[in-house]
């Protein structure tokens, strides 16, 4: 059976209470556990060397799409984005509503007085 | 050519491709078409990473008048590719398939290394894929592309204390899958 304290050995992030560090330094299980680890680690970066080739289709797609720059933040949502143009042309309607009932307001009240 | 030259040459084609120049950025697309690309595939993999790449390149295009040049083109590729990934991510949950033997191999990788590293890298892709999106998310950006846990925390908007606990997860359940699968 698996001894308790290997399960939270492997289970803590870091160093984790002092208990489980004593644990580490001298049980092998947790010694081999962390051997794995770290070549998993080593292993980990080499995918970043392994480079796929991109879909033939890919920059053609790309290119027919092109649209107008904006240079709106790329990493909002376009979702975001559209909500904040629709505000602002909402805002748009709203001012120029506003301005033109205020100007027939003092056309009619010139025309009372 | 040598590297200054090249790189002249690219700030030359990013500067056109800045000021709404199409072709300019058609070779921008050409040169980093693969690193998108490899980047969306390691993040929602093989089925998603087509649409995530042609998004993020797109974002890239209407968004360059504003790179002011910070951090190397390439990076702020990759941060955009990222986000497109992560806002995609519902998409790539109602697409989700169980990887399958060879999925990294039929997605197109350069036959340049042989034997049992391309295995075992083989066996990271697959093993990486069986990760939850969140988990994976982590494990590529912080592992893989050696990116900080700060940065990898701010791209995939969770606190830094969530990226590092995913981490240590994401490692744990690797760890698990390669050691089953030998
Ligand atoms: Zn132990």
């Amino acid at each position: 059976m698996r001894n308790p304290l290997c399960f939270f050995a492997s289970r803590f992030p870091g160093e984790g209470p002092a208990f489980l560090a004593r644990h580490r330094a001298c049980c092998l299980r947790c010694q081999a556990a962390a051997a794995r680890e770290r070549s998993l680690r080593r292993a980990l970066p080499g995918l970043a060397d392994e480079v796929l080739v991109a879909p033939p289709g890919l920059q053609s797609g790309v290119l027919c799409r092109l649209g107008e720059q904006d240079a709106a933040d790329p990493r909002r949502p376009l979702v975001v984005r559209a909500a904040a143009r629709y505000a602002a042309a909402a805002g748009l309607v709203l001012a120029t509503g506003l301005a033109f009932a205020a100007g027939l307001a003092r056309r009619q009240s010139r025309a009372l007085g | 050519m040598t590297p200054g030259e090249v790189q002249r040459a690219e700030e030359e084609v990013l500067d056109r491709a800045r000021n709404g120049d199409r072709e300019a950025f058609g070779d921008l697309v050409e040169r980093y078409q693969d690193t998108v690309y490899t980047l969306a595939v390691r993040l929602v993999g093989p089925d998603l990473a087509a649409d995530v790449a042609q998004e993020a390149l797109l974002r890239a295009w209407r968004a360059l008048p504003r790179f002011r040049g910070e951090a190397a083109f390439g990076t702020w590729l990759h941060r955009i590719t990222v986000n497109t990934a992560w806002t995609l991510r519902k998409r790539a949950r109602r697409h989700a398939v169980q990887p399958l033997e060879g999925d990294f191999e039929d997605g197109g990788l350069r036959p340049e290394r042989a034997g049992e590293l391309a295995e075992m890298r083989a066996g990271l892709g697959r093993a990486l894929c069986a990760l939850t999106p969140g988990q994976r998310a982590v494990v590529v950006l912080r592992d893989v592309y050696g990116w900080s846990n700060a940065e990898t925390a701010r791209e995939l908007g969770i606190t830094e204390v969530t990226a590092k606990v995913r981490l240590h997860r994401a490692r744990l359940r690797l760890r698990t899958l390669l050691e089953g699968s030998r």
